[in-house]
């Protein structure tokens, strides 16, 4: 796994299986996750996520393999453990004829919060999280959203180092998630560790790191780059060429070349390569250079830019390369 | 989105309590979650203060007693009831037989018993007093066609009391015939003693053979007093059966008096002439209390007397009010109780209290504490209202608040452990509305359970409204203390059933 923090972790699971029965479970789960960083885990419904989550949360206990948060095996996890952990769960769990503030008072005080505290915490987060007009307003009144943004609030009161947040963004609107992703990353950016899981691929692209999970097994855990590059084998530029008669001898001049890992004809075309490197921002120029050499070929490239696969398709592709390994 | 300014961790931790309160402070915010929770209902404060006391208002100005209004029809014989007029019949049958139909249809008025209209048939006997000459025992049917196990007790008393009353009247008759009869009988006897008297002189023939038939005569007017005599009764120094004896035994007297004249033998025979005379004194002194005595107290020597201590019994309404505060008291905990862990635990809320630093001690704590606070001020509203319509506390202001709070604190209880053993709230609302069947039935409030078998008994004693029924009335009613038997009773539902709750909640939030 790639490391761009040098922070210690806040979670580190080492081969952790929990199974319920034959092939339902969790299997060989190895991850970390740094302080001040954002896990994000990824896979489709039903797949070992929340097993995950409840797992860290000292909900569930392994059965194989070793568990730590805040260096302690969650199922041994001190009172004092507890109030550094915030939990958002799948489903909206908070009292329906409470206020917006009620709600969130009650979990404060499940933490132990005084009430002048709890006061000034709740102005602070529900202007963070705009729920400030519906503050007395009853939870059951609520929009699907708001309800979300008052699971955040909640989950925030007593301020944890540590934050689950269990599919927080499922069946939300496009705009409302993106700002749940805000919310995040404000969060990340102030210190706090964030395990959050998601059935939206597309939100790997918020995550510092990025957990793919399938039928229980974590098949990549790394950071969204190093994800995409992980599966196309590096990173692609797209060129065309002025001339489609000088292809041949563009693609022989690039697969010599000791920087590209791989060059070819997109399909349906007769102008355009796609060349694979090992870093696009970094030897792009290398490659027109290359090509463009007045002194040398002199091939002209019409147009070249670095090739974004969406994390859709990284996704899929994780498949089915996990489905070939596996036969 | 809105800019933030980010309290820091140390700030948060210097704002949290100590950890010693914080232990507290979790029960509290449980404790205001209830409270909270349940004063955003206002219907069901006013169903559960209002319901009752409205319930028990009307119950009150409508209740006018429990004996039953029989619709009855009464079946003469073919030949009719001689010397019997409608309205003698209507008073024999009392205030609840209410007599819609007198005919000697007895056919007809079985199908209107058998189409519901009609609860009670009568089939009165023909020729009453000459089966009661021949010694038989007539015999009055009663007809119902009962559903209501308790309406079927009451016509079988109120048969019993009707019977009872044909007979003393029929009894009343025959004394005050035989009265008459024995008045006719004291003249015979001062004739007979003077008759008696002229044996121990010297006779002709002629005049013993009158004496003689005098003897018979009057023997025959003895027999005749001895069937007109009422079969049974007493009165100060008359017993009838004793009455009976001696004039059996003059009449064997007189009987050997007459065999003695007839055998010529009356000088030898002085002795049974002297003992016959005393045994007409005898008689005379027991015929004159007879006929001193009125018929009715012969046929029934004995009457009753009856005083309340207390000047009378209370009103229907307050009699039950004690009652209905413990069935408020039970039923509301424990439908709150009832509903209080399942809705949590079916919404995923015992998965953020684990994740929380709070265990489910603080939790119960916290719950129970709201619940006794909202039941709490729902009695004391009930109570303010109960003493407005007159229902008196006689008893210690402080017991009655502690009965009051043990009672709910069972109540929740029971109450809790019907929500952890629910699935949903409809099931556990369910098991409420058994639980409150049950109080209904076995706390003693509307039946008494002397009326139950043993096992029954033990359904009461875990019913907390059994014992808060018996506290509240001996407290309100009588000035008394409760019973210590009610404290113990009401102390072990709520520590047994606490202690259940605890194990199996912790069960369930260990598998949240």
């Amino acid at each position: 796994m790639t490391q761009p923090y040098s922070r210690p972790n806040t979670i580190e699971s080492q081969n952790v299986d929990l199974i319920f029965a034959p092939g339902a479970g969790v299997f060989d789960l190895t991850y970390t996750v740094p302080e001040g960083s954002i896990l994000g885990m990824i896979g489709p419904s039903g797949c070992g996520k929340t097993t995950t989550v409840r797992l860290a949360l000292g909900l569930y206990t392994p059965q194989r393999g070793s568990l730590n948060v805040f260096n302690r095996p969650p199922s041994t996890f001190r009172a004092s453990d507890r109030e550094m952990i915030g939990y958002i769960p799948q489903q909206f769990v908070l009292y329906p004829n409470l206020t917006v503030s009620e709600n969130a008072a009650f979990v404060a005080s499940l933490y132990g919060m005084r009430g002048s505290a709890i006061k000034q915490r709740l102005d602070e987060l529900l202007a963070f999280t705009d729920l400030t007009e519906a503050s007395n307003r009853l939870a059951s009144q609520l929009s699907g959203g708001m309800q979300r943004r008052l699971m955040l609030t909640c989950a925030l009161m007593h301020n944890p180092h540590l934050l689950f947040a269990d599919e927080p963004t499922a069946g939300i609107d496009p705009v409302l998630r993106g700002r749940f992703w805000e919310y995040f990353r404000q969060l990340r950016d102030e210190g706090r560790t964030l395990f959050v899981t998601t059935q939206y691929v597309g939100e790997a692209a918020y995550c510092d790191y990025v957990a793919v999970m399938r039928k229980g097994r974590l098949l990549a855990v790394d950071t969204p780059e190093a994800l995409r590059r992980r599966v196309l084998g590096g990173e692609i530029i797209h060129m065309t060429l002025e001339d489609p008669s000088r292809v041949p001898e563009a693609l022989e001049l690039l697969r010599r070349y000791e920087h590209v890992q791989h060059a070819d004809l997109l399909p349906n075309t007769n102008n355009q390569l796609q060349v694979t490197v090992e870093d696009a921002g970094e030897w792009m120029p290398e490659v027109l250079n290359l090509l463009e050499d007045p002194t040398g070929p002199g091939i002209v490239v019409s147009s070249a830019e670095e090739f974004h696969i969406s994390y859709d398709d990284v996704f899929i592709k994780l498949m089915e390369q996990e489905e070939a390994a596996n036969g | 989105m809105a800019e933030r300014n980010a309290t820091t961790p140390s700030m948060l931790r210097q704002q949290q309590a100590p950890v010693y309160l914080r232990w507290l402070l979790r029960i509290y915010a449980f404790y205001l979650k209830e409270v909270n929770e349940i004063r955003r209902q206002p219907l069901l404060i006013l169903s559960l203060i209002g319901g009752p006391l409205l319930v028990l208002i009307v119950f009150g100005a409508s209740f006018t007693g429990s004996n039953p209004i029989l619709r009855t029809a009464l079946v003469l014989p073919p030949d009719g009831l001689q010397g019997i007029s409608e309205e003698q019949l209507r008073s024999l049958a009392g205030l609840n037989f209410q007599l819609l139909d007198i005919t000697t249809d007895r056919a007809s008025v079985e199908a209107k018993l058998a189409a519901g209209e009609l609860d009670v048939i009568q089939v009165l006997p023909s020729n009453i007093f000459d089966s009661l000459q021949r010694g038989e025992t007539p015999q009055i049917e009663f007809l119902s066609n009962a559903i209501d196990p308790m309406l079927e007790g009451w016509i079988q008393y109120l048969a019993y009391a009707e019977v009872n009353e044909v007979n003393k009247a029929i009894l009343t008759q025959q004394t005050t015939e035989a009265q008459q009869e024995a008045t006719s009988i004291k003249i015979q006897i001062a004739d007979m003693r003077g008759t008696i008297e002229q044996l121990e002189g010297d006779l002709t023939r002629a005049e013993q053979a009158r004496i003689q038939e005098n003897i018979s005569n009057f023997r025959k007017s003895l027999a005749e007093m001895q069937t007109q005599l009422p079969n049974q009764g007493m009165h100060g120094q008359i017993d009838i059966a004793e009455l009976r004896a001696d004039i059996t035994r003059l009449d064997k007297n007189l009987a050997e008096i007459e065999q003695a004249i007839s055998d010529g033998e009356i000088q030898q025979r002085l002795n049974e002439i002297r003992l016959a005379q005393q045994d007409l004194d005898e008689l005379d002194g027991y015929i004159q209390i007879f006929i001193d005595t009125p018929p009715d107290v012969v046929v029934a020597p004995m009457r009753q007397s009856y005083l309340n201590i207390r000047g009378s019994a209370y009103s229907a309404v307050v009699f039950y009010a004690p009652g209905v505060l413990a069935l408020l008291i039970q039923h509301t905990a424990i439908t709150l109780g009832a509903l209080a862990l399942v809705r949590e635990r079916r919404m995923g809320a015992f998965e953020v209290f684990r994740v929380a630093p709070v265990n489910m001690i603080q939790l119960l704590i916290g719950k129970y504490l709201g619940y006794i606070l909202f039941i709490g001020l729902s009695a004391a509203t009930l109570i303010v209202l109960l003493r407005l319509i007159g229902i008196p506390l006689h008893g210690s202001l402080i017991l009655f608040v502690a009965l009051l709070l043990l009672l709910t604190l069972a109540s929740l209880g029971v109450g809790f452990l019907i929500s952890t053993v629910s699935g949903s709230d409809s099931q556990a609302i369910q098991l409420a509305m058994i639980t409150l069947l049950l109080a209904i039935f076995f706390s003693g409030l509307f039946i008494s359970l002397d009326s139950f078998a043993t096992p029954a008994l033990f359904v009461s004693a875990i019913i907390p409204m059994s014992h808060g029924v018996s506290g509240l009335q001996d407290l309100m009613l009588r000035g008394l203390a409760p019973h210590p038997q009610v404290w113990i009773g009401l102390s072990a539902i709520s520590l047994i059933s606490f202690l259940l709750v605890v194990l199996i909640t912790r069960r369930q939030f260990q598998r949240a």
